[in-house]
């Protein structure tokens, strides 16, 4: 009660918002060791897709060919931001649709970088350098930084936020980034204030980060940045929640934050942007955490992009062996579910085999039956009421969850299912353990398709109602030229004149009548 | 739903809906324990003669209805209804009684709706109300033993005869045959109060007994007072939020001060009677904060909890009906959907909870590439 009491009265200081959730931490362990760079693997696996679930990249190199570290690999032939690069030396020795394979030489030879070495950089130089380093957010979504940059100059960028509010359990990447790097971060942050030409620039670290907080003091001082605490809950970090508890202002979920002038950006992204500016050096590792209960040194590695997740948690003390041989002996491949790739509250289930470190990979989690015990029967809901005390944007979720069962279009658009981000708060919070994103995940995309059908059956009726204007007006052509038919005069230059000065008089009137 | 692919989030909270229930049977235990020692073994024998009905009722209705039997009572749900149900009723009503009303609640009020979550009406309530319509004069008469009244007969109301003298009331005619109950009938201090005699508890009060004796014939402000602990402690624990107790106990403390004059407290009662003489506290914190027949945003709970409030006041001290939770909260019951309707909370980004659907602005834009 009076913890309870002293954080009520302590947080009326922090920026916060309403609803949102409080898991256990459970950081501390990881924590414990440093950042570590990790061998180069054996095998890398590039991703292929992009931000747009649609769009995917091209590669410019062969299937065999050598390629050395930095190389440009692969890009989007319509879309010059979208670049991918090697991440170390070596051959490339698959090429699919989703995923690029390179057998590393061990050797890591490199291109030689361009970085800048003046200390006066311009705004154009800065703006080069991240396009070319092909960088984009680290936080989830994966939206290229440049895009996002250009898109809050244009409206022009009034502050620069930088997201430094990891707030799921387990998750701890950008703590032990800036704990170990603040000074690269709020460097890559003023490049990128530069970049937006932002007025202000904020850096949002979450009140219980101490080290994070006292590690990035002493670089503040000479920078015009300044620290905001956040209330240590989560959702803080999701974008439009950081931006209401930091500035007020909402931005609904039609609308881009950027597109209002507040440039949100991950804390990793500030540091890769350092890189690229300072080093000229391509987006090609980021900080990922492996936390879990299962391993012995869980910790926080500088990861190169394709690392198969396999390797990183062999590297942290997990034994694949008994695992294979439990799932085997079970007779059911159950590897998938042990793992987790994201945050607990919104990563997914993957299979471990398949998955490899890419920009927006955060962390990665081996699971156990203490924290992530099996979700059981779901139960009836009670209407208890937690979830839409734990919604951070102020949705009646056990509505939706009624809404969406019955599929009612109406009621699941007039109780605002658009806003949902999605962050599983809800979920968490259910005494009845319904798996309610699921059941909004599933309206979402009806809706969605719905959407596209009616749009497309208005079009087609328009078009078919212009179709019948044209087709009544042709027939009452014919049937006006039928009804008087050959009324042929015979042509005199005098009748010619007639109808003309008629029609230039027409055309007269209606336009003195269209200028009154 | 899907097995293979199970959604965000994977880590959940530890809490389950049987362990809330759990928590709110566990915050009612004392002030039943305080109950059984006031009123004697009736207490104890209607909450057990409840369970069982309500158990067996709820099995054959789910196994009718083809749903897995286990699961659904492993919610615990049915155990609250009969608890709160159990602890509704005087002791020394016929045992027939108390499996009509639970077969009301069970079935009528909770199985027929669909089961749990889809009740629009407090079961436990229903049941009690129905019991309140068909048999008005058993259910307003608390039963006493003689012996609690008078401590100089040497039996204690947890004695073993009065053990026998419940259990003859509660089955009649079944066990002893032929047993002579030396029994009072009082009813609760507020119904008292109205019927325009002087309370036991004020007579205990003037008469500076202690309130704690059982001999005062008091108890009411002492079952008050566990339920109100009760209640905290589901507060506290985060299992009700303190809106729907707050406002009840709040608006019938503000009608009670409004009307309350010296002259005359023996009609219209006083505060004090008002809020620890009846029934207001188990209403308050454990019968009118039934999530599934509440509303579930936080001001639609405040107006849900004036209006019961002010319908407690108002049944009781112009009404005709003796008691007044069970009729304020199914009246409550009634306004929770459209409450939940209208104040609904403001959507993030929205100026004010807005009906305008988003498809609209597909429409809009479409129309406009036709008309050029």
């Amino acid at each position: 009660m009076l913890s309870q009491a002293v954080r009520w009265l302590t947080e009326r200081r922090l920026a916060s918002f309403s609803g949102g959730i409080r898991p256990p931490r459970q950081t501390r362990r990881t924590l414990r060791s440093r950042v570590m760079a990790t061998p180069i693997p054996q095998r890398l696996f590039l991703s292929l897709t992009t931000y747009s679930k649609q769009e995917r990249l091209t590669p410019v190199v062969r299937l065999g060919e050598a390629v050395r570290k930095y190389q440009c690999l692969a890009t989007h032939l319509q879309d010059s931001d979208l670049i991918l690069h090697a991440p170390t030396s070596g051959m490339i020795t698959a090429i699919s649709r989703d995923t690029l394979e390179i057998q590393s030489d061990g050797l890591d030879q490199a291109l030689t970088l361009r970085g800048s070495t003046t200390e006066k950089i311009t705004q154009a130089a800065i703006l080069e350098s991240i396009g070319r380093a092909g960088i984009v957010g680290q936080g989830g979504a994966g939206y290229p930084t440049i895009k996002k940059i250009r898109l809050a100059a244009s409206a022009g960028a009034k502050v620069l936020i930088v997201n430094a509010a990891e707030c799921e359990p387990f998750v701890c990447c950008d703590e032990a980034l800036i704990r170990e790097f603040a000074d690269q971060v709020v460097k890559g942050a003023e490049y990128l204030m530069q970049a937006s030409a932002a007025d202000a620039g904020i850096i949002a670290i979450e009140s219980d980060k101490l080290e994070a907080i006292a590690a990035i003091q002493e670089p503040l001082k000479a920078s015009s940045l300044t620290l905001r605490l956040l209330a240590a809950k989560y959702p803080a970090g999701d974008e439009r929640i950081l931006i209401k508890s930091l500035t007020g202002q909402e931005i609904p979920d039609s609308v881009h934050p950027a597109e209002r002038g507040i440039l949100v950006q991950n804390a990793g992204t500030a540091k890769a942007v350092f890189d690229a500016v300072k080093l000229g050096q391509p987006s090609i590792s980021r900080i990922v955490t492996v936390a879990g209960a299962p391993l012995k040194t869980p910790k926080n590695f500088s990861a190169l992009l394709g690392t198969p997740v396999s390797d990183l948690l062999s590297w942290c003390g997990f034994e694949h062996e008994s695992h294979s041989e439990k799932s085997s002996a079970h007779f059911q491949h159950t590897d998938h579910s042990k793992i987790i790739v994201g945050g607990p509250l919104t990563g997914r289930r993957a299979e471990m085999f398949r998955e490899s470190v890419q920009q927006t990979t955060t962390c990665v989690i081996a699971t156990d039956k203490i924290n992530f015990p099996a979700s059981g029967p779901e139960h009836a809901c009670i209407r208890c009421g937690f979830c839409a005390d734990a919604c951070p944007v102020g949705l009646l979720p056990q509505q939706l969850l009624l809404y969406s069962r019955n599929f009612d279009e109406h009621n699941l658009n007039s109780h605002g299912l658009h806003s949902c981000i999605e962050c599983g708060a809800c979920a968490y919070v259910c005494p009845s353990k319904i798996p309610l994103v699921q059941h909004y995940r599933q309206s979402k995309a009806i809706l969605r398709d719905s959407a596209a059908e009616r749009s497309e059956s208005q079009l087609r009726q328009a078009r078919y109602r212009h179709w019948q204007t044209r087709q009544g007006k042709a027939a009452r052509r014919q049937v006006k030229q039928a009804a008087e038919p050959e009324r042929e005069t015979p042509f005199s230059r005098e009748n010619a004149k007639s109808e003309i000065a008629e029609a230039v008089a027409r055309v007269k009137e209606k336009k003195s009548g269209n200028r009154q | 739903m899907n097995e293979h692919q199970p959604s965000p989030p994977a880590q959940l909270a530890a809490h389950r809906t049987a362990d809330l229930m759990r928590q709110v049977i566990l915050a009612a235990t004392p002030a039943a324990l305080i109950s059984t020692w006031y009123f004697g073994y009736g207490v104890v024998l209607n909450l057990l003669v409840a369970i069982c009905f309500a158990y067996a009722l709820e099995a054959s209705a789910l196994y009718v209805r083809r749903r897995p039997i286990k699961h659904h009572l492993a919610d615990n749900s049915v155990l609250v209804t009969a608890m709160l149900f159990a602890l509704s009723v005087p002791p020394g009503i016929p045992w027939w009684m108390i499996a009509l009303g639970t077969g009301f609640a069970v079935l009528l009020a909770k199985q027929v709706f669909g089961g749990l979550g889809q009740n629009p009406f407090n079961p436990a309530m229903a049941g009690y109300l129905f019991l309140l319509l068909a048999f008005p004069l058993e259910m307003t008469a608390w039963h006493v033993s003689e012996t609690v009244i008078d401590p100089a007969s040497g039996h204690s109301v947890l004695g073993l005869t009065s053990f026998r003298e419940q259990l003859e009331l509660l089955f009649p005619g079944l066990i002893f045959s032929s047993f002579d109950i030396d029994g009072l009938v009082m009813a609760t201090p507020l119904i008292e109060s109205k019927l325009a005699s002087q309370s036991a508890l004020m007579s205990a009060w003037s008469e500076g007994r202690s309130l704690l004796a059982r001999g005062s014939g008091t108890g009411w402000e002492w079952i008050n007072v566990a339920y109100l602990l009760g209640g905290i402690y589901l507060i506290v624990k985060r299992i009700i939020t303190w809106h729907i107790p707050l406002s009840i106990l709040s608006t019938v403390l503000g009608w009670s001060l409004f009307f309350y004059s010296p002259e005359q407290s023996a009609i219209v009662g006083t505060p004090y009677l008002h809020l620890f003489g009846s029934a207001t506290m188990i209403g308050a914190f454990f019968i009118a904060t039934d999530p599934v027949s509440a509303p579930t945003s936080n001001p639609a709970r405040v107006v849900y909890g004036i209006i019961i409030g002010s319908c407690i006041y108002g049944v009781r001290v112009w009404g005709s009906y003796l008691d007044a939770i069970a009729i304020a909260v199914i009246f409550g019951n009634f306004l929770a959907p459209l409450l939940d309707h209208v104040l609904r909370p403001r959507i993030f980004g929205q100026i004010s909870h807005s009906r305008a659907a988003p498809a609209s602005l597909g429409q809009a834009s479409i129309e406009n590439t036709v008309h050029e």
